[in-house]
């Protein structure tokens, strides 16, 4: 657009929004922050835009200052109108025709707003960093006409603007048909609603109400809104979700829910030493947790200041605290640590063979320590003294949560920790806060594992329904093979440095809650075609993803599932079940698509939380007897 | 990998339980490496080994199922069981609670597995005499009480470690041969792989066929 030179009205713009999805022009914006702008521009047609521009032009050039002066020079400013002079940078800005966008749907509790054009394609999405994206709702409210959708309350529909003349064109042609009469609007929803399930008997039906009209004449030239726009969407729909299956007389056209297009999320830089500096103050504290944790889940945390941000990660350290509060912190849990630790070590000799408990326990432990990461150097040779402080902490942790004690695999998950704090205090109070996130993998009747591998299950159905009813079929859908991979967060398919770029990743919570199980889906879909392709049982399923540790590379699996979730949270048939794995609000209603009748042939492999939750809960009777 | 994927007639499941720490892992290394792995990591969940043997002139992939040894694993392991043609029942001769516990691991092998599943009772470390705390005579006569087949082996040295797993798939052989263990059965841990042409395998269909008609 030619607007340099032009006048234009800013009408909003929100500070502090990153950019997830953008037309392939604007692919170098990706998960920048910036600035987002609806602007008008009053001299062509009052045009109105969707723009967004990264947080400094000026300073563009050099990625490297950006990636920190994103995070410390954010202020909160939110501007509902005013004229500006132009920005000499404002042809480098993104900027989307606003007649492009037909809608828009809003999630992440309305921290992600993402706008769609007409074929129902993502143009672009944003993640509001600061509050959320109400007040610029309230204005596309105010300046589009707009409604929510009936399959989705999160989407708001833009109806077409009424001076659009090619617009009135088609609105013109159809009102002369006057399909409409009298309940016009549960008319059109009838035959939206039955189409897919009688699809002979609704479009003859549809027909021969045209037939009447086009020989007895229009009366009625008006077509309300509302049905413009259920026709509108319900051909959206069907072009965009049908199969058709071959009858003999006529085809029959199932719908069946499918997720939008797998997007690709590049990795970002790790979180840098400059960068970790500039986000705190003076004292030393962390104003803006959610902004180092996005760049954190982005890109991991640079080797050099890894250890310092994993006690922030991990609760040793606490975000909002001065330097003078963490001292006094540190000083108390360092205290607490050995008045624990003196608890087993002043143990005598006779209270030892006096408990029985205590002893196993111990033995326990020793027997883990000394075949724990034996092949890393920190931890290899005989009377290494980092496997005596391994033990100490495993033991006193015992004493800290007596009731959990020791169980197979927390030595796995504190030895990275105690290798990257090589200090007895702080790589136990970071295991705590570990424990602390995992403990429920550790349950005596292990309630916590079954419960992950259904939800995995759950996930699984439902991002892929042929290879759910695959495992199904091949007595796998207990999903155990998975369990080594939940049970230690990967320890075991890593290689060191890799455990912890994934670790780190997990526990800043974001994208979602239990993001490491769409982990699991991520790599799962990777192999499933070797798994179909072989016709692979039980047996063999569970060899060939045990086989996989060493080869697995993390990078591109945290990508792919950034992939997946936000597919998942963007399909239209999103469950229940799985909005309360991933933490999104529910909202009471089961499988919006409801081809199962219609179909037995696709139902069988469509599953929603129930019959899924059902095949699972058979699944694992048969297991765990 | 020296082998192809039909150069063996028949593949037998075993699977290997026991406490932790009693050395599992390291008895199924030592078979199928024939290596003494000191730092052996501890088993989460299960893992595999498989190794080809030859009992009566057949050639058997022997696919064996290491389990994690823990209490609160049973409730996972214990779905390991199914199909298990043969049992390896392991405890540490130097550690008396291990071998205290048999029984309950015998019970779930019964429960779990079917009736014609050989069980084996492996005393393992024994290369620590020094450090005994189960004597042979006592365990045998529980082995013996219960049915089992008994050794006492140690994974560091290899003694009887090869003579357990192999002593197992005779005998899992025999029943075959004797019609004990019916293949067809779904869960007889034992898979016969149909023969190629011009392999002998065709001559231990006759061999099994004639001796289930003597029966």
């Amino acid at each position: 657009m030619e607007d340099n030179q032009e006048e234009v009205l800013e009408i909003f713009t929100q500070d502090g929004v990153l950019i997830t999805t953008a037309p392939a022009t604007y692919i170098h914006y990706l998960n920048n922050v910036g600035t987002l702008l609806i602007v008008e521009y009053p001299n062509s047609n009052l045009t109105r835009c969707i723009e967004w521009k990264p947080l400094d032009l000026t300073i563009d050039s050099d990625v490297q200052d950006q990636e920190w002066t994103v995070v410390s020079t954010v202020e909160r400013r939110r501007t509902y109108s005013g004229s500006l002079p132009v920005d000499v940078n404002r042809s480098k800005h993104l900027k989307i025709n606003m007649n492009d966008i037909k809608s828009f749907r809003v999630s992440h509790k309305n921290q992600k707003l993402t706008f769609r054009d007409g074929k129902g394609d993502n143009v672009c999405s944003f993640i509001f960093q600061h509050g959320n994206c109400d007040g610029l709702i309230a204005v596309l409210k105010g300046i589009l006409k707009t409604i929510v959708s009936r399959r989705d309350k999160h989407v708001y529909c833009i109806l077409d603007d009424i001076k659009n003349p090619e617009r009135q064109q088609l609105d013109k042609s159809f009102a002369e048909l006057n399909l409409f009469q009298e309940q016009s609007s549960a008319y059109v929803w009838k035959f939206v609603k039955n189409f897919p399930n009688r699809p002979y008997e609704a479009t003859m039906e549809a027909f021969s109400k045209i037939t009447d009209i086009v020989y007895r004449g229009p009366e009625h030239r008006l077509m309300d809104s509302e049905v413009h726009n259920i026709l509108h969407r319900s051909l959206e729909a069907i072009e965009n979700n049908t199969t058709t299956h071959s009858h003999d007389e006529y085809e029959l056209i199932a719908h069946v829910p499918r997720l939008p297009a797998l997007k690709e999320y590049p990795r970002g830089r790790p979180l840098s030493f400059e960068q970790w500096k500039a986000l705190q103050d003076s004292e030393g504290q962390v104003e803006d947790v959610e902004a180092v944790k996005l760049v954190i889940f982005r890109g991991g945390i640079s080797s050099n200041v890894r250890k310092e941000v994993w006690k922030y990660l991990l609760d040793y350290y606490r975000w909002k605290c001065s330097h003078a509060e963490q001292q006094n912190l540190i000083k108390q849990r360092n205290e607490e640590y050995f008045i624990m630790k003196l608890q087993w070590r002043s143990m005598t000799k006779i209270q030892e063979d006096n408990f029985t408990d205590y002893r196993e326990r111990k033995s326990l432990i020793e027997k883990d320590v000394n075949r724990t990461d034996r092949t890393l150097d920190y931890f290899a040779g005989d009377n290494n003294p980092n496997l005596q402080v391994l033990y100490d902490i495993l033991m006193t942790y015992a004493m800290y949560n007596f009731d959990l004690g020791y169980v197979q695999g927390m030595s796995d998950l504190l030895s990275p920790i105690l290798y990257l704090m090589n200090n007895e205090v702080e790589a136990f109070w970071c295991f705590v806060g570990f424990m602390n996130k995992v403990s429920s993998n550790f349950d005596m009747d292990q309630a916590g594992m079954k419960e992950q591998l259904q939800h995995l299950h759950t996930l699984t159905a439902f991002y892929d329904p042929e290879f759910a009813n695959y495992l199904y079929k091949h007595d796998s859908a207990n999903m155990f093979f998975c369990f080594r991979w939940l049970l230690v967060w990967f320890k075991r398919e890593l290689s060191q440095q890799d455990v912890m770029r994934l670790w780190e990743v997990l526990w800043t919570d974001l994208p979602c809650q239990n993001f490491h199980l769409l982990i699991c889906v991520a790599i799962l879909d990777t192999e499933k075609n070797i798994l179909m392709e072989n016709n692979y049982g039980f047996t063999e399923i569970l060899k060939h993803i045990n086989d996989l540790s060493g080869n697995i590379d993390i990078s591109t699996v945290i990508s792919k599932a950034e992939g997946m979730y936000n597919q998942i949270v963007d399909a239209e048939h999103l469950t229940d079940a799985v909005r309360l794995i991933i933490g999104l609000p529910i909202l009471g209603n089961t499988s919006i698509v409801d081809s199962k009748e219609a179909s037995p042939d696709i139902s069988d492999l469509t599953t929603n939380g129930d019959t899924d939750e059902v095949s699972y809960e058979n699944a694992l009777t048969h297991s765990f007897l | 990998m020296s082998a192809g994927p039909y150069n063996y007639s028949y593949i037998f499941k075993y699977i290997i339980i026991g406490d932790m720490g009693v050395g599992k892992s390291c008895l199924l290394h030592q078979f199928t490496e024939k290596k003494f792995m000191s730092d052996c990591p501890h088993t989460i969940g299960v893992e595999f080994g498989t190794r080809i043997i030859e009992v009566a002139g057949q050639k058997i992939k022997l696919q064996i199922w290491d389990t994690a040894g823990q209490e609160r694993f049973r409730a996972v392991t214990r779905s390991y069981y199914r199909g298990a043609a043969g049992a390896l029942m392991v405890y540490d001769i130097t550690r008396r609670s291990t071998y205290n516990h048999l029984s309950s691991w015998l019970t779930d092998t019964r429960n779990l597995t079917n009736p014609s599943t050989v069980i084996f009772l492996i005393g393992n470390k024994c290369d620590l005499e020094g450090q005994r705390d189960v004597t042979y005579e006592e365990a045998k006569q529980f082995a013996d009480e219960n049915g089992l087949m008994f050794v006492e082996a140690s994974a560091k040295t290899g003694q009887n470690v090869e003579e357990a797993f192999l002593e197992t798939a005779r005998k899992i052989y025999q029943s075959i041969q004797d019609g004990r263990l019916d293949l067809n059965a779904a869960e007889s841990g034992v898979q016969h792989k149909p023969s190629q042409p011009g392999r002998n395998t065709l001559s231990s269909d006759q061999q099994f066929n004639k001796d289930n008609c003597a029966c």
